[in-house]
């Protein structure tokens, strides 16, 4: 059998910063892998741990902090 | 406040891995404040839980509640049809609201997720030092307000001992000779005089337990027989 990993990861973006950098590749027609799921913060220093275990909780097997 | 430390999750998973359903109490005053068993705490462990019983193939039900104090009465109504849902309690309070729950919901389990450690304040963020042993029999007044039953290794109230080097205590070099902390306030409010007196012996027999205070100004006879039903 040959099935290959792919990881969830969600990354927590900055509204100012990645995020906008991921909305300006949307608007640009680039492309990124599904299997990142954005979740858009104000800001990263709103990001507590508990966010973190959410999503691990709900099956993420990566969280990508971008800020 | 009381300053209490989770125990391991390892012991707390010993603890509650063969429950069908629990729900991870908080207490929302002094653990709150010493970060051990707050809301957010709550919600830490009862996520760390949820997974280690995935990862474990079991399906344990675990909720989260907070409660103002797991030590006043009145604080768990808000709590009491909830509970009825869940095999047990996960208590995140001191000794005190453990024992304080068990006795309010009882027949509920509750099962402790902390070590009560003592009575302290906060030194900084993250770190949080004894300050009162709650002897019964305050002597803070004639040691500059710095407590030799507690900072002293050996609770001397005629300190110090041959065991002070460089301010530094015999018993570990982390710790203050509390004898040099009194010396040096008790300098600085010029009051060094009143070390010459010889402390008499301390009366510990206010300490026996288990305590009990009763302010007759506030005592209700008629709750206390609710109470005792």
């Amino acid at each position: 059998m040959n099935t290959k990993y792919e990881p969830i990861i969600v990354a927590f973006c900055c509204h100012y910063c990645a995020y906008s950098a991921a909305d300006l590749a949307g608007s640009m027609r680039m492309e990124y892998s599904p299997n990142v799921r954005i979740v858009k913060l104000m800001c990263t220093g709103k990001l507590d741990t508990l966010h973190l275990l959410k999503a691990f909780e709900d099956g993420a097997d990566a969280a990508l902090v971008a800020g | 406040m009381i300053v209490a430390e989770r125990k391991l999750f390892e012991q707390i998973w010993e603890s509650v891995k063969d429950l069908k359903s629990l729900l991870v109490l908080g207490c929302g005053t002094c653990v709150s404040v010493c970060q051990s068993g707050g809301e957010k705490e709550v919600g830490l462990l009862a996520s760390e839980l949820r997974m280690k019983s995935r990862l474990a193939g079991k399906e344990i039900k675990i909720g989260e509640a907070t409660i103002e104090r797991q030590c006043d009465r009145e604080f768990f109504d808000s709590i009491k049809d909830k509970v009825n849902e869940y095999d047990a309690i996960l208590s995140m309070a001191c000794g005190a609201g453990v024992q304080f729950s068990a006795e309010v919901l009882e027949p509920v389990r509750v099962i402790p997720a902390l070590n009560t450690r003592f009575i302290g304040v906060t030194v900084e963020e993250g770190i949080w030092a004894e300050r009162c042993r709650a002897c019964g029999n305050c002597v803070l007044r004639d040691y500059g307000g710095i407590c030799p039953i507690t900072i002293c290794a050996k609770s001397l109230v005629n300190g110090p001992c041959g065991g002070s080097k460089n301010g530094k205590c015999e018993a570990s070099q982390e710790k203050d000779c509390a004898w040099v902390l009194i010396y040096n306030r008790l300098k600085k409010q010029n009051r060094l005089d009143d070390l010459r007196r010889d402390a008499p012996i301390k009366d510990y027999t206010t300490q026996t337990h288990p305590g009990r205070y009763v302010n007759e100004a506030y005592r209700k006879p008629e709750l206390e027989a609710q109470h005792a039903e």
